[in-house]
């Protein structure tokens, strides 16, 4: 199992690394999803199954679903076609494709093989145990999360508003932060 | 585990301001009222704290395993409560003006709060990393809840993108502790270090990147940058809150963890922390020097303060406990009083801040008590006699030489040195004859609203406790850890 780790967690940092150095958002995304399912196989492969489920669903999930949402917000139309054939150029996916295929590989290789290629060590953590401890010894954070996520909603309602806009002009600004251009009639 | 009467009467600060965020979302979704809903969040965080006297009955009470309350923690949970009602005051006039929706922002402050009882409460990994967020995230939209006005929304930006890189230190710093120690109880925080075995770089490196996070937080050197800009553009009211409530907290939790938790007690630790603090104090005046801002000014000013403060961490002795809970309540009450004029006078909002120190020439012949109350906060800040200012860095240096730091103690009579510059500066431009009309101005009954009355006993409570620290010192030393 400690080769499908290490393997799995290659995969995240390169694919990670491509997130931050991709210019384009949409390929950037790309990279992150398969980011994301590397830290999954990472968590399969420590013996936290449950985990690795809530980073593929609500990860990668919630991720794809933000990104088609963020798509259709934009109001593309139909003059968009050709840039998104551009973005699913070959030499664009094959990147992704290539880790992904390796993360299948590991998955396929491990479930293939089952137990004789080694076991997990330590204990495993599925859903009942995270749940016991969840809403056990830990329910305040659950609780704090709430309110955590309450502030962010609020934040992102209140400054995502989109009526009116422009900027308005801040009274205690530098001269020198003004544009060189829209000074004529003040030195006079 | 089960939750008794008395957990619950442990965590009724943090309920009752949990039920006010909820009772004012409520209300806002109903109708929307600015002076109900800014009424609703004082008298919740009122409510909250005249129920800490309730929760002294209970301490110290260990309620699940992530917080526990005890003196120190009421304290500064306290001094959170009395910092986020001043800014519900101020934001309450401040807002009048604004031509956007006014309310969400006590919900944010009401959220932003609870953070910070969370964290001052927290001896546990878990509830200081979910404190900090909850402290930090309502911030990013308090800093740029003015979001057309440039300023105030790259000010949200910058403290965005900055604390989310700061919470990623923290979280690869627990993570790396977690990994040595198995645990995420201060507590138990390296205590295999001390019963040998383990790899000790790795425990250094955990709660160094933690020290790291916690430095972006207080806006320590080097990883200050961030600061003057933040306090630049956030909206006045967010600027005394953000220059409060986030100090307190982090700082008290640092206090906490360099207390109890075993890893701390590493030399090398000490050696960086007290580099920090001496380039804090230096770094921090010395920029503060030529600026022409006020609100850029108290963020380097600011600086200078936290360097001070944090020889106390470097000290880590019995007076430290001490000289930080002095030195907290009057730097809040001071800082508290020197936003709340600027507020005021920005008051109602029209645009944005009056922030330029040009603005401020004369105001003693306009707004005399206004100007006497700044003039007094800023001798606080310069630490002269007579003031609360003086006491706090009395203890400082107090702390400082029997601890033999004779470094940070040089640093911070140089510090102070630098600060009465600057703090002169703006006290001369007070009183100098005013060359034109000034177009701002606080409104002519200023002194009759809830902002203008606590700006006002904010600046006799730092006369009086300049004078007569007494109560203070007693009540700091009832506040105990554990």
């Amino acid at each position: 199992m400690e080769i499908a780790f290490y393997l799995a967690g290659l995969v995240a940092i390169v694919a990670t690394f491509r997130v931050i150095t991709h210019t384009n958002a949409v390929h950037a995304l790309l990279y992150l999803i398969i980011s994301l399912m590397a830290v999954a196989v990472v968590f399969y492969s420590l013996g936290a199954p449950f985990a690795a489920a809530l980073e593929v669903i609500v990860y990668a999930g919630a991720i794809m679903v933000l990104f088609v949402f963020v798509v259709m917000m934009l109001n593309l139309g139909n003059q968009t076609a050709h840039q998104e054939r551009s973005w699913l150029a070959p030499r664009i996916w094959v990147g992704p494709s290539i880790m992904a295929a390796l993360l299948l590989g590991v998955l396929v290789f491990s479930f293939w093989h089952g137990g004789s290629i080694g076991t997990i060590s330590g204990e495993e953590l599925g859903a009942k145990e995270v749940g016991t401890r969840m809403f056990g010894p830990y329910i305040l954070a659950v609780e704090l999360a709430a309110m955590l996520l309450l502030a962010a909603l609020i934040t992102a309602s209140h400054i995502g508003r989109n009526d009116e806009p422009q900027l308005e002009r801040d009274m205690n600004e530098r001269e020198q932060r003004v544009p060189a251009g829209n000074d004529e009639g003040g030195r006079a | 585990m089960n939750l008794t009467l008395s957990h619950l009467i442990a965590l009724l600060p943090l309920l009752i301001v949990c039920a006010t965020v909820i009772i004012v979302m409520l209300g806002i979704a109903w109708r929307r009222h600015h002076v109900a809903t800014a009424s609703l969040t004082t008298i919740g965080l009122n409510a909250a704290l005249v129920s800490l006297l309730a929760v002294l009955t209970v301490t110290p009470i260990r309620v699940t395993p992530v917080l526990l309350i005890d003196n120190y923690a009421v304290l500064y949970m306290a001094l959170i409560l009395i910092a986020g009602l001043a800014s519900t005051t101020l934001a309450h006039a401040y807002l009048e003006g604004f031509d956007d929706q006014k309310e969400e922002f006590y919900m944010l402050l009401g959220c932003s709060v609870l953070g910070g009882l969370t964290m001052v409460a927290s001896d546990h990994l878990l509830s200081l990393f979910f404190g900090l967020e909850l402290l930090s995230v309502p911030l990013y939209g308090m800093a740029a809840y003015a979001y057309r006005t440039r300023l105030s929304l790259e000010s949200g930006i910058k403290y965005m993108v900055l604390s989310a890189a700061a919470s990623a230190f923290l979280l690869f710093g627990m993570a790396l502790l977690y990994a040595e120690s198995g645990s995420l109880a201060f507590a138990d925080l390296g205590a295999r270090l001390t019963e040998g075995g383990g790899h000790a770089s790795w425990l250094l490196m955990g709660i160094g990147m933690m020290v790291i996070a916690m430095a972006f937080k207080l806006s320590l050197v080097p990883f200050h940058l961030w600061t003057a800009d933040v306090y630049e553009g956030a909206p006045a009211p967010v600027t005394a809150f953000l220059a409060t409530v986030s100090k307190i907290a982090v700082f008290a939790l640092l206090m906490r963890l360099f207390l109890s938790a075993p890893v701390t007690d590493m030399a090398s630790l000490h050696t960086i922390v007290a580099i920090i603090a001496f380039l804090s104090m230096l770094v921090g005046n010395l920029m503060a020097l030529r600026q022409d801002n006020i609100k850029r000014l108290m963020g380097y000013s600011s600086i200078g303060h936290l360097g001070y403060l944090l020889t106390v961490v470097v000290a880590s002795d019995d007076l430290a406990l001490l000289t930080t809970g002095i030195y907290l309540i009057t730097y809040v009450a001071t800082t508290l009083a020197t936003f709340g004029v600027i507020a005021l006078v920005s008051s109602p909002w029209q645009g944005s801040d009056v922030s330029s120190l040009k603005f401020y020439r004369g105001l003693f012949w306009r707004r005399p008590y206004l100007a006497a109350v700044m003039t007094v906060m800023m001798l606080s800040l310069a630490g002269i006699p007579m003031t609360a200012g003086f006491i706090g860095k009395f203890y400082v240096l107090a702390t400082g030489v029997e601890a033999g730091l004779w470094w940070l103690v040089a640093g911070v009579i140089i510090g102070s040195a630098i600060s009465l510059y600057y703090y002169l500066r703006v006290m001369v431009m007070l009183y100098l004859h005013p060359i034109e009309e000034q177009q701002y101005d606080a409104s002519s009954d200023w002194g009759q609203r809830a902002g203008g009355i606590m700006v006002i006993l904010l600046a006799l409570a730092v006369l009086i406790l300049g004078v007569y620290p007494q109560p203070m010192i007693v009540l700091v030393s009832g506040a105990t850890l554990g």
